[in-house]
């Protein structure tokens, strides 16, 4: 998947990565190439200001340790990022069902 | 273990262009990719190339950090709301008759209005962080000190404070109040 193809799921997909708790940028990438099977096709240098920018957002927030003599920054959710990542949860599967019963033809079920 | 040449000379590209503290997080960033890589077996340098292969060009980097840098997210606001602080001015001064500063000191106004305006533009528009960041800077200082001076004129003419006066008076205090918050991530910048 490229990174076109993600424009408007980004922000949601790292806000998920951080839900199960603290993460640094590479444990951030790590967690979303393993969510999504390896099919990720995005340069790993641009997920970091997608991270600011989300941090800016004051959807996660980050700070600095020291791990193995290096700074390392990392980020967690902000309870504005937990209530983000709820509602864009729910108009994603909304939206997907909609897609889903369009292109195959089915009965579109009711948002819940 | 010292770090390869070729991670090196990446991040020299990008401390050229980008604040230390980011580009503290790409290096640490980019030494788990390439650990990630010499534990799946590869050789150092091709570790080193991988890695560096996988974190993307440097200029897409840099142009990540430019479109989320705060100097320029905040000299676009400024921009934004020019016109709604100067209207108030207007209507102040027009309200209050005091049109009385001599041409010299009309035109010195008008020259630095416009250079804070072009150097809060240059920070808005400004695809290069530093660039951004030390234009912005500048221009936040820019309209701190046109601020004020609108503000100390007013006070020592001894213009009667209406509320169309305490308006304006307020718009450029909350505006010398962004600009301060907006002035020390630029400078680090």
């Amino acid at each position: 998947m490229r990174a076109e193809e993600l424009k408007g799921h980004l922000d949601a997909m790292l806000l998920a990565s951080l839900e199960g708790g603290p993460q640094h940028g590479y444990a951030v990438i790590e967690a979303l190439r393993q969510s999504t099977g390896g099919r990720l096709d995005l340069p790993t240098g641009t997920i970091y200001p997608a991270l600011r920018r989300l941090e800016q957002a004051g959807l996660i927030t980050g700070s600095w340790s020291v791990v193995g003599g290096r700074r390392r920054r990392e980020y967690r959710l902000t309870p504005a990022g937990d209530r983000a990542l709820s509602g864009r949860r729910a108009d994603w599967l909304d939206f997907s069902a909609m897609v889903t019963a369009a292109l195959e033809g089915g009965p579109c079920p009711n948002p819940a | 273990m010292p770090e390869p040449r070729l991670i090196s000379s990446y991040l020299t590209v990008l401390a050229a262009q980008l604040p230390a503290s980011i580009v503290e997080e790409l290096a640490d960033g980019l030494a788990e990719t390439h650990r990630s890589y010499l534990r799946q077996g590869m050789a150092p340098d091709l570790a080193a190339r991988s890695a560096v292969a996988e974190f993307g060009e440097p200029e897409l980097i840099v142009a990540g950090f430019a479109r989320v840098n705060p100097a320029r997210r905040a000299a676009r606001r400024l921009l934004g709301i020019g016109p709604a602080v100067g209207a108030c001015w207007i209507a102040a001064l027009v309200t209050s008759r005091a049109w009385g500063v001599p041409l010299p000191g009309c035109m010195l106004a008008v020259l630095a209005l416009a250079a804070v305006i072009a150097l809060l533009a240059t920070s808005a528009l400004g695809t290069r962080y530093r660039l951004a960041a030390r234009t912005g800077a500048a221009g936040f200082l820019g309209v701190i000190a046109l601020d004020a001076s609108l503000i100390a004129g007013v006070a020592f003419a001894g213009v009667p404070l209406t509320w169309v006066v305490a308006m304006a008076m307020a718009a450029s205090a909350a505006r010398i109040c962004y600009a301060v918050r907006a002035l020390r991530p630029a400078l680090a910048g």
